[in-house]
């Protein structure tokens, strides 16, 4: 028994502090698969039912629901394309990298982490679908998370609301910088380490700043709801409401963007210049 | 180990980890039972001599990869769990249905306080009085898991 633990513990230490054992966490993943598919059955079925079970009448309600949406929606795209032109060429103007739209795979929840103190969720897409740790997970409202653990048919997303986990961002209206922490809680974040003189006021947007190299910069992460200025401390605090539904979302975006997951060579180049 | 043997291990996992994965409400979810650590005790107890110390690996390793922790965290935990089963395997064989969920209810307690200790090592703080959730869930499932295991292992090997 001690020698199992001891080269457990070897195995435990080497897991925290390097990857190279991710190949056999992505071997095992494979024997887990089936298991992991049977237990979705039930929801599987259920889901199917559902969506093959609807009557005519709700379909047609939902098709002018959607067509109404569609117009909406094709309406702000036409303004979206004129704004990204201008986008552009005002980032010509400052010799900015140009922005180009990213890459996206929509995926599924499939399960919630059990453990009460961590908020991970599972998606239903791997490394077989070329998803790749640290890559950031988006809903309709907003940033989600980060990919922290890739099997192969399935992922684990870290939620911003986690206590682990922090982002760079920026405040929409003015550009103030701060970081966003998870609180442990899925309806609340904090800013920390902001100083109390910084201008940040009630109803703020917070957009990811892009900073660090992990997340694309601009999609929205919170709103703040909290600004409490205390007398004698050096930071302010500030507590936010995350813009992504995090407990209710069940599709989700894996973002392939240029910005994510790793800092692109030509901006260490630029640095280094 | 006879091929019947590795059969009942395989799906004695299988059937434990599709439990284990199974959707739950947020609020039920401190009071998922221990599925493979039950799976762990039945295997152990049909076959001492087959299902040694080594399963704490295979199991470990899978359960790691299922919970997202860190890749040894259950090896430990499994291999301290099998160890006290083999320890009063005797008697555990002799006590009835209520002593043996006594029994079982005490083994979760100890699997759940090394899962603790660990987790604190890591730098983990999971609350201490989460430990009873699962242990008292897995003592209250022990007897229909037993039951149906027995009857299912007794009709394969008549």
């Amino acid at each position: 028994m001690l020698v199992i633990c001891l080269l457990a513990a070897g195995l435990m230490w080497v897991d925290q502090n390097y990857t190279v054992f991710q190949s056999l966490r992505y071997v095992v993943g494979y024997v887990l698969y089936p298991a992991q598919q049977v237990a979705l059955l039930p929801s599987t079925v259920a889901g199917w039912m559902e969506s093959s079970t609807a009557s005519r009448q709700q379909l047609m309600d939902e098709n002018v629901q959607l067509r109404a949406r569609n117009l909406v929606l094709e309406q702000k795209a036409q303004r979206l394309a004129s704004l990204e032109t201008e986008n552009i060429e005002l980032r010509e103007l400052l010799s900015a990298s140009e922005q180009i739209d990213d890459r996206v795979l929509v995926t599924s929840v499939t399960a919630v982490d059990p453990d009460p103190y961590s908020k991970q969720i599972l998606i239903n897409k791997g490394g077989e679908d070329g998803v790749f740790l640290g890559q950031p997970v988006l809903d309709a409202f907003g940033l989600l998370g980060q990919v922290v653990d890739v099997l192969p048919h399935s992922s684990r997303v870290l939620m911003i609301a986690d206590s682990n986990h922090a982002i760079p961002v920026q405040v929409n209206r003015n550009g103030v910088r701060a970081i966003a922490a998870g609180t442990g809680a899925l309806d609340r974040i904090e800013l920390i380490y902001v100083p109390n003189t910084a201008d940040i006021q009630l109803g703020d947007l917070l957009v990811s700043s892009g900073l660090g190299g992990r997340y694309p910069k601009g999609y929205p992460v919170g709103v703040v709801v909290e600004v409490e200025h205390q007398s004698g401390e050096m930071f302010a605090r500030v507590s936010a409401v995350p813009s992504a539904r995090l407990d209710r979302s069940r599709h989700l975006l894996l973002v392939f963007s240029q910005g994510a997951g790793q800092v692109p060579s030509d901006e260490i180049w630029r640095y280094k210049k | 180990m006879t091929m019947q043997q590795f059969v009942l291990g395989a799906c004695a996992f299988f059937v434990a980890f599709v439990f284990e994965h199974l959707p739950m409400p947020d609020l039920l979810m401190w009071l998922q039972p221990q599925w493979v650590m039950l799976a762990i005790t039945l295997l152990v107890l049909n076959a001492p001599r087959v299902y040694g110390l080594w399963l704490a690996v295979p199991a470990g390793l899978m359960m790691d990869t299922e919970t997202g922790a860190y890749l040894g965290l259950h090896v430990i935990t499994f291999s301290f769990h099998i160890f006290l089963v083999q320890l009063f395997i005797r008697r555990l064989d002799g006590f009835n249905l209520l002593q043996q969920m006594l029994m079982v209810l005490i083994l979760a307690l100890a699997h759940q306080l090394a899962l603790f200790w660990v987790s604190q090592m890591m730098e983990a703080y999971p609350k201490p009085i989460d430990i009873w959730g699962p242990a008292l869930t897995s003592a209250l499932v022990w007897p229909w898991v037993y039951a149906i295991t027995q009857l299912t292992i007794r009709r394969i090997l008549s």
